[in-house]
């Protein structure tokens, strides 16, 4: 046996391990060495310092519960095996037996309590108990105070037609005069520019004529002198 | 009964015999979880998730046999899931134990206060330990397993936890000493 042997029996033997032959041996073995025997006391009293590591116990005992069991659920209680008798068992079909349900109860309230519905004018009514009675028709006062109402109503509506239809005309008359003198002073430098280009033209053709007269007069005294 | 029977008769559908296998393994669940954490709320915790994982997988237990070490295998996956999960925190926690704490050897009068403060150092000390030497050192010197039985719930080979067992306790003394805890400071009661 090598030291190495010795060392891997250590933890064998340390606890306890270690057959009865490998113990003698080792034992043997490591009372002629004395760097193992005090390697193995360090060991021990490693050891021996760990066994007073304090522990603390759990505060509270674990349970399992056990689930329900699914057979008791059913035959165990009379008023689930009734109800999944009645009931659907689809959920569109608990959808449409609650609606049902709902409309009953509905109508029922409604039965013990005098309640009413109607749609009127003003949205859908729903009362309970006894209805008032609804009045029909005006009084005088309320006569009255209508026609009084529409002449003023009617009265304002004239007189605000009448100034809109004043100022109408107003504007129609001052845009009729201003197209009227607009149409004058038009009339008015189209005959002055006619008279110019009249004037124009004579004193033109005055000069021509001028200028044939004297040339006529050049020419016969030309003759005259010639001759 | 033994846990193989108990076992079977919550296969067969017996569930009070869970009942029976948790009264029975509670205290040793949780004093593993409490000496690998130091915290009574984690292992409360890491308790009350083993059973409750136990409950639902125990139909995959192949060897009902060997229902206590598949029972150490849960607990043990869940505190490295633990580690994983809070692993900043707990690592903070373990670097701020690292400054080696003084402890003088005072007066008799002073002696159940410095066993006192031994204890704990003794479980900082724990907690110091490489996950795998610690876990391996709380299941063999706390829960009493063999080296085979560690061998099965870590799956590793019997000489690697022998080895790492042998390195946690080189690792243990040497701290010890340099903490000044001996066997005089648990002598005063």
């Amino acid at each position: 046996m090598t030291k190495d042997d010795a060392r891997n029996l250590f933890m064998d033997y340390l606890y306890g391990e270690l057959d009865a032959e490998l113990t003698r041996n080792l034992e043997l073995f490591i009372s002629k060495h004395e760097d193992l025997k005090q390697e193995f006391e360090e060991l021990s009293g490693t050891r021996s310092l760990l066994q007073h590591l304090p522990v603390q116990s759990p505060v509270e005992q674990l349970v399992i519960m056990e689930p329900e069991k699914e057979s008791a659920k059913t035959s165990g209680n009379w008023w689930s095996t009734l109800t999944s008798l009645l009931l659907p068992q689809s959920s569109f079909g608990r959808t449409g037996f609650a609606m049902a349900t709902f409309v009953f109860l509905f109508f029922m309230m409604g039965a013990f309590t005098n309640m009413n519905f109607s749609v009127g004018d003003g949205g859908v009514n729903l009362t309970f108990g006894e209805v008032a009675p609804v009045q029909t028709g005006y009084t005088a006062a309320q006569v009255e105070m209508i026609i009084n109402q529409v002449q003023q109503e009617n009265a304002q509506l004239i007189n605000e037609y009448v100034l809109a239809a004043q100022e109408q005309q107003e504007v129609q008359f001052q845009q009729t005069l201003s197209t009227f003198a607009q149409y004058f002073d038009d009339q008015r430098e189209s005959d002055l520019e006619l008279f110019n280009y009249s004037l124009t033209s004579l004193e033109e053709t005055t000069y021509n004529r001028f200028q044939q007269t004297d040339q006529v007069l050049g020419e016969i005294i030309q003759t005259v002198s010639t001759n | 009964m033994e846990d193989a029977q108990l076992v079977q008769d919550f296969l067969g559908g017996n569930h009070q015999a869970f009942n029976v296998l948790i009264k029975r393994w509670q205290d040793k669940i949780h004093h593993f979880a409490y000496r690998y954490f130091a915290s009574s709320d984690d292992a409360a915790e890491i308790t009350q998730k083993t059973f409750i994982k136990a409950y639902q997988k125990l139909n995959t237990l192949e060897d009902t046999s060997k229902f206590g070490s598949w029972l150490y295998r849960i607990a043990n996956n869940l505190c490295l899931d633990e580690l994983k999960r809070a692993g900043r925190k707990k690592s903070t926690s373990l670097e701020a134990l690292k400054t080696a704490p003084q402890t003088e050897m005072a007066s008799p009068a002073d002696g159940k206060l410095i066993r006192n403060e031994a204890l704990v150092l003794l479980h900082k000390a724990l907690l110091q330990l490489p996950n795998d030497q610690r876990m391996v050192v709380i299941m063999k010197e706390y829960e009493g397993l063999t080296f085979r039985e560690i061998a099965e719930i870590l799956d590793e080979s019997e000489n690697t936890i022998k080895s790492r067992m042998y390195n946690g306790l080189r690792a243990l003394k040497k701290t010890f000493d340099s903490w000044n805890i001996n066997k005089e400071v648990f002598s005063y009661d």
